[in-house]
This record gives structure tokens, C-alpha cells and sequence, in this order.
């Protein structure tokens, strides 16, 4: 059998353009980043599976995936609840052993499917994060409601997307969105015009844990 | 218009789609009429065909496709559009569905 390999590349290789865009010349307002490199697995609990599933991931990850809307951090992934009895698995792309690992961890209970490719991963931060998004978000995102850590699936612009809240180093919102590969093009032309009148600072990084 | 979904919490309308009358049941015939061709038919002919275009309260499906993608039951108002109930459909979600009952 012929072996491939596949490169891959970013679906945003034509729409972002690096560097300071918009509104004023000093700091940007909004800070919004593709995040590169991810795996991501879609967790699915087969019928009358969801205890196991959980029991399952904490063992695999540490920590039970979330039951409620929300995102919750582990060591080597992070647990995006993604509906009911599902939820996602992002961690930074580290080769085949993810995937495997997943695969044999919930074998006969629950369904995986690969995203990694599927979804495109984008950071928004900055003083004005919340500003920008408000105009094409339809969550409530204050502080109060929507706190580090909290999660949504949400429609953007006519496309679903999983939204949630983490922090960066300073503590500040990182507003964290998974889109569809095939609609970010269109997703991030509409994010920066959002976003320009506060000034926009585009660019590209590779994922964390 | 906002819909509270049971998984996601409140959410605008355009989020959600309507799927129609939750109330149809499907003919059962070794239970209802097994007697009778009849029956069946007649019984087969309303649950496909015949809905009710009900002023007031109705049991409907709405599938939330811009969200958790689960399909509801909700329980609205057709003069006020008040919702007055959503709750999981059978089959959405283990842990909600069996509150359902169906």
C-alpha cells in the first residue's frame, strides 16, 4: 500500500494578514489569533453510556468532562462540553498517540470523531475582546455570566460554534472559538471587520496546553 | 423571541428550528386494533396526514441546530407564543431524556 503524507495548512492562509490593522496606532483594542497545531476529538457517549464515558475520560485525563456547559482544564487536554453526553477534546497536535490513546480509552462506549482538521481555532483578546464580539455574538459574555472556564455551542454569523472562556498569562479574557474549517475564511474577514474599529493586531500561534 | 433550552440556557429563537406536533403517536396495532384493516389504515392515514392547527397551548418538537444540536419538547402558546415548557426529547441525551418518559 502507497504511504502519504499529508501537509497540512491553514484555511486562513489567504484571509489573515499579520500585523496591525484598524483604528489608531498604539495597542490594539483587539488581539485575535489562529491557534495552529491542535488535535481536537469529538466524544460522543454511546445510549446509556455516559457514566462510563465519564469514568473513562477522568481516568484518561484526570479530570470528569463536563456535564454542564463548560470547559474544563486538564493536564494534557482541555474537556469543551459540546452537547448533551459529549464533549471535545483539544489538546496541542503531538502526533498519533492522541488519537490512539482516545480510541482504545473509550472503545465500545463512546463514539470519537477527528476534528482536527474539521475546526479551525481562533484566540480573541484585548481590552476591547468584548466589544467586537458583541456584534456577532449573541451570548452574554460579562464577567458575572460568562466566566473563565465557562462554555457554550452557539450560532456565529449562521455557522455553529464552540465558544469558551479561558485566561492568558495576566489573567486577562481569552474568548476561545472553534469554527468549521470551511467557513473561517468567511468567520474571520467578519471577526476583523468587528474589530477593526478598535484596532486589530491579527496573527497566528501554535496551541498550548 | 428567546427559548430556554434544557442543556444550553436561554437562547435567541433563530438558534432553534420548529419540527412540528410532538403529539402524533404511532400506531400501534398489535395494541390498538388488530382486529381491523380498517382501524389501521384510518389510524396510519391520521398519524401521517392530519394535524390539528391548535389555537393555544401545543406540545411541539424544536431541534436546537445553532447550539447542542438536541431535539426538545417544548410547550408553547400558539395565540402568545409563550413558552411554557422546554424539556429533552426521548433520545437527547441519556441523563435528560429518561426524565422525558417516552
Amino acid at each position: 500500500m502507497p504511504d502519504f503524507t499529508w501537509e497540512t495548512q491553514s484555511p486562513l492562509r489567504k484571509a489573515l494578514v499579520v500585523g496591525r490593522h484598524g483604528a489608531g496606532t498604539g495597542a490594539a483594542g483587539v488581539t485575535l489569533r489562529e491557534v495552529r497545531d491542535i488535535a481536537l476529538v469529538q466524544v460522543m457517549a454511546r445510549r446509556g453510556q455516559a457514566a462510563a464515558t465519564a469514568k473513562a475520560a477522568k481516568k484518561l485525563f484526570g479530570v470528569e468532562p463536563p456535564t454542564s456547559p463548560k470547559a474544563v482544564t486538564a493536564k494534557t487536554a482541555t474537556l469543551i462540553w459540546s452537547g448533551a453526553d459529549q464533549f471535545l477534546a483539544f489538546a496541542p497536535h503531538s502526533g498519533d498517540e492522541f488519537y490512539a490513546k482516545l480510541a482504545d480509552t473509550f472503545a465500545g462506549i463512546a463514539s470519537l470523531s477527528d476534528q482536527s482538521d474539521g475546526r479551525c481555532a481562533l484566540h480573541i483578546s484585548g481590552p476591547r475582546a468584548r466589544d467586537a464580539m458583541a456584534k456577532f455574538c449573541a451570548l452574554d459574555l460579562h464577567d458575572t455570566v460568562f466566566p473563565v472556564g465557562a462554555a457554550a455551542s452557539t450560532a456565529i454569523d449562521h455557522t455553529n460554534a464552540s465558544v469558551w472562556r479561558s485566561a492568558d498569562e495576566a489573567g486577562e479574557a481569552v474568548y476561545n472559538l472553534l469554527v468549521f474549517t470551511s467557513f473561517s475564511d468567511s468567520l474571520w474577514h467578519m471577526i476583523a471587520d468587528a474589530a477593526l474599529e478598535y484596532g486589530l493586531d491579527a496573527g497566528h500561534v501554535s496551541a498550548v496546553q | 423571541m428567546r427559548i430556554a433550552c434544557p442543556f444550553c440556557g436561554e437562547r435567541d429563537s433563530s438558534e432553534f428550528s420548529y419540527l412540528g406536533d410532538a403529539s402524533p403517536k404511532r400506531p400501534n396495532f398489535a395494541v390498538d386494533s388488530p382486529n381491523s384493516p380498517a382501524e389501521i389504515e384510518d389510524a396510519v392515514f391520521d398519524y401521517v396526514y392530519l394535524r390539528a392547527n391548535v389555537a393555544g397551548d401545543m406540545r411541539e418538537y424544536w431541534y436546537h441546530g445553532g447550539g447542542c444540536r438536541s431535539w426538545l419538547i417544548a410547550e408553547r402558546n400558539t395565540v402568545t407564543h409563550e413558552f411554557k415548557s422546554v424539556t429533552a426529547a426521548p433520545g437527547a441525551g441519556a441523563a435528560l431524556a429518561g426524565q422525558a418518559g417516552e
